[in-house]
């Protein structure tokens, strides 16, 4: 008894400084990228790491999938580009607004469709994107079909417009990093244990006195918030958002395949589906683009096709089935 | 990781490029960013084959072109002859991957310029990417106002915008009213969202800065069903002068409706879009015979750079050019002509070379009055001819030094 519990700390210890070098290690990884496209890949990759971490938290955690976050994304990517538009604040500045706002959103758009199950429920949430999408292509004041561009030269520091991809790159390891230790915090609570209980068979968590539609709204409120920081972020490095890119559909698709392909409901499987899926989208790009003929897609939807076909669990499942082929190798 | 594997993939392929280069000249690289893939794919193809078309052009004589920059020799003169290489992008019509994709072509493929983009949006990040490296960014076809004004160093666009397309109508207009036709009263009948609105309000705009008023403003939506109160509404005012901006299903009912009712205008402007399409055409060219419509190439005079250029594009594509690919491929010719005579690959030396571009009507495949670009960048000289359509085809009848046809007005419609 005695043992196994020391081993339990000593096992947590490791695996802190374990996940700390990991850290550091992707910290360092810009000076080891010397040419500055794979660095900005390497931003990319994080900022998809995090709108699908955000995403994971109801999508995987929840089980709730929603294909309409791109509606929180639009909204934080807009708030910054904004507040710059009308008041020529930084686009940063727009962030907490895009934040509170997709709140909002979050509320209404989550409160009558919580009662909706399955497919439903992901119907209902691309239908809400959508209208979101249609509203702001027709409202001049948010720049209606033609978007909204950021400073288009930094006037200062504040405007966080840079021409390396690395202080990007940082800005959003940071952001990566508190949404994974939120969503670590979250899976080992109270709440973690009650999400899991509602993915796995809501009526019979209700019939347990978990409080199920209070509880999806919590998650819901963290993905959309979390959401909403990656549109701004997004914003930030793009300087430019249009409904198509701010609030169209494949938004939302993209965050759903890439937790899907990294292993929905884990921690780390959103930033491992980026780390694979944002270089192949560059790769497949730059290689077969040029070409024009759409070779681009048959290469990606290819390996899609090839990883729900053996690992739909994504990789984390493989990653275990590994884990235990070697054990019985071991043994 | 794929990414580090990337970096080995691309080392064979610069030694390959610095064993010619020592040689005799390592062709000179011009990044070519085209929605390849996409909603947009079809213009993005089309214009992939007219800049493929340009690159031959410019690399191998051509004796018959001779009175473009470029043409009569082989590759770039200036530079010792060296051939001239686009390097196509797909920027899958989406602003963040148009700016990877500029990235990516300025810091690995070391172009050193960059065209096209198509959608504003694309044209709009990218070109931000090429004014942070410091390399010249010409575009040829997009329209969004905003584009040269960001005060940006690098960028460059030959097309007209809507204050040109508005000063070709006055223009005409005034030419018409000194010919002694009346065109007191003029009626804008525009679709409701950003292409309709924005073009009417710059129309309004000049018309005011003359002295003339927009008698009659008809806003509507673009799917609707029936245009009858529309037209009942320009019948009750009798314009002299009609200016549509339209898309294509509108275009068309407007022009049933107003056979049905039995009117038309005296002078019938419908503005590109949806008069341009081939659609249009074909289920109702028949009542609208003599709607006059804008265009900046026509290939129907023979003997015209447009037309020699045209008759390539058919023998290697089987189609005939459109307008906007035509825009695209001057662009690119702009930006081709720059780095000759810049006689250097140094980024400084063709963005002063683009700032002196001063090319005449001659010297172009497109029906401009030339390419000079104001401090902003745009083209001041960018201009779009009048056409009028003459049973299936549109035939180009103003200013009348680039017609190939005589005006015909009053505005017959059907017969």
């Amino acid at each position: 008894m005695a043992m196994t519990a020391s081993r339990g700390a000593w096992g947590r210890g490791v695996a802190v400084l374990g996940v700390l070098a990991v850290l550091a290690l992707a910290a360092l990884l810009p000076f080891a990228l010397q040419d500055v496209f794979h660095q900005r890949i390497a931003a990319l990759v994080l900022l998809a790491a995090i709108s699908a971490s955000a995403w994971n938290l109801i999508g995987g955690y929840a089980g709730q999938v929603s294909i309409g976050h791109a509606v929180f994304f639009g909204v934080g990517a807009y708030s910054a580009l904004l507040g710059y538009t009308l008041f020529e604040w930084p686009p940063i500045a727009g962030a907490p607004f895009g934040i509170l706002i997709s709140l909002v959103f979050a509320t209404i758009i989550g409160l009558p469709t919580f009662r909706l199950r399955g497919h439903y429920f992901s119907m209902a949430t691309i239908a809400a994107a959508e209208l979101v999408r249609i509203l702001v292509v027709n409202w001049p004041l948010v720049g209606g079909a033609v978007g909204l561009m950021g400073p288009a030269v930094p006037r200062s520091t504040l405007d966080l417009s840079f021409t390396s991809p690395r202080p990007y790159y940082w800005t959003f390891l940071g952001t990566l990093t508190a949404l994974l230790l939120v969503t670590h915090w979250m899976s080992r609570s109270r709440m973690g244990f009650y999400l899991r209980a509602i993915k796995g068979q809501e009526r019979a968590a209700r019939s347990l006195g978990v409080p199920v539609q209070r509880y999806k709204y919590y998650a819901l409120l963290l993905s959309a918030g979390f959401t909403s920081l990656a549109g701004s972020l997004y914003a930030l490095m793009v300087g430019f958002v249009d409904p198509d890119s701010g609030f169209g559909i494949l938004i939302s698709v993209r965050m759903v395949i890439i937790t899907a392909l990294g292993g929905v409901g884990t921690l780390f499987g959103p930033l491992a589906g980026a780390v694979i899926l944002v270089p192949l989208e560059e790769w497949t790009n730059a290689t077969f683009g040029g070409a024009g003929t759409g070779i681009t897609y048959v290469v990606y939807g290819f390996v899609i096709m090839l990883i729900s076909r053996f690992a739909p669990g994504g990789l984390a499942e493989l990653w275990r089935r590994l884990q235990a082929a070697g054990r019985r190798h071991a043994a | 990781m794929p990414i580090t594997r990337r970096g080995t993939l691309a080392l064979p392929a610069l030694a390959l490029a610095a064993g010619p280069a020592a040689a005799q000249g390592a062709p000179v690289k011009v990044g070519v960013l085209l929605p390849l893939t996409g909603n947009a794919a079809s213009a993005g193809n089309s214009a992939r084959a007219a800049i493929e078309l340009a690159t031959e052009l410019v690399n191998t004589p051509h004796p018959e072109l001779a009175s473009m920059p470029l043409m009569a020799t082989a590759g770039l003169p200036n530079l010792g002859g060296r051939k001239l290489e686009a390097v196509f992008a797909d920027n899958q019509g989406n602003p963040s991957v148009g700016q990877n994709q500029a990235l990516r072509l300025i810091t690995q493929e070391r172009v050193v310029g960059l065209t096209n983009g198509y959608q504003s949006s694309v044209a709009l990040t990218a070109s931000a990417v090429a004014e942070r490296y410091g390399i010249p960014y010409v575009n040829g076809e997009s329209v969004a106002t905003n584009l040269t004004e960001r005060g940006f160093k690098w960028f460059f666009r030959t097309t007209p915008i809507g204050p040109d397309i508005a000063r070709v109508y006055l223009d005409f207009i005034e030419e018409q009213q000194k010919q002694g036709r009346p065109v007191g009263k003029i009626a804008i009948v525009h679709e409701n969202t950003e292409y309709g609105t924005s073009i009417a309000d710059t129309i309004a705009k000049e018309a005011e800065a003359r002295g003339r008023q927009i008698g009659l403003r008809i806003a509507y939506s673009a799917n609707s069903a029936d245009v009858s109160p529309q037209v009942l509404q320009m019948k009750d005012a009798q314009p002299d002068v009609a200016i549509f901006i339209s898309y294509t299903s509108d275009a068309i009912l407007y022009m049933r409706t107003m056979r049905a009712q039995g009117y038309k205008p005296p002078i019938l402007i419908g503005d590109d879009s949806g008069f341009s399409d081939d659609s249009f055409i074909q289920t109702v060219g028949d009542i609208s015979q003599g709607v006059i419509n804008r265009s900046a190439f026509d290939a129907s005079r023979p003997g015209s750079n447009s037309n020699k250029i045209n008759a390539l594009y058919k023998a290697k594509t089987g189609r005939e050019m459109d307008d906007t690919t035509a825009r695209m491929m001057q662009g690119y010719l702009v930006m081709a002509d720059a780095i000759n005579r810049a006689g250097s690959t140094d980024p400084a030396k063709i963005q002063a070379a683009l700032r002196a571009t001063d090319l005449k009507p001659d010297q172009l495949m497109i029906g401009y009055r030339g390419v000079r670009f104001n401090e902003k960048g745009q083209n001041v000289l960018a201009s779009a001819l009048l056409v009028q359509l003459r049973g299936k085809e549109y035939v180009s009848v103003w200013p009348e030094d680039q017609a190939s046809a005589p005006l015909e007005l009053p505005f017959k419609g059907w017969s």
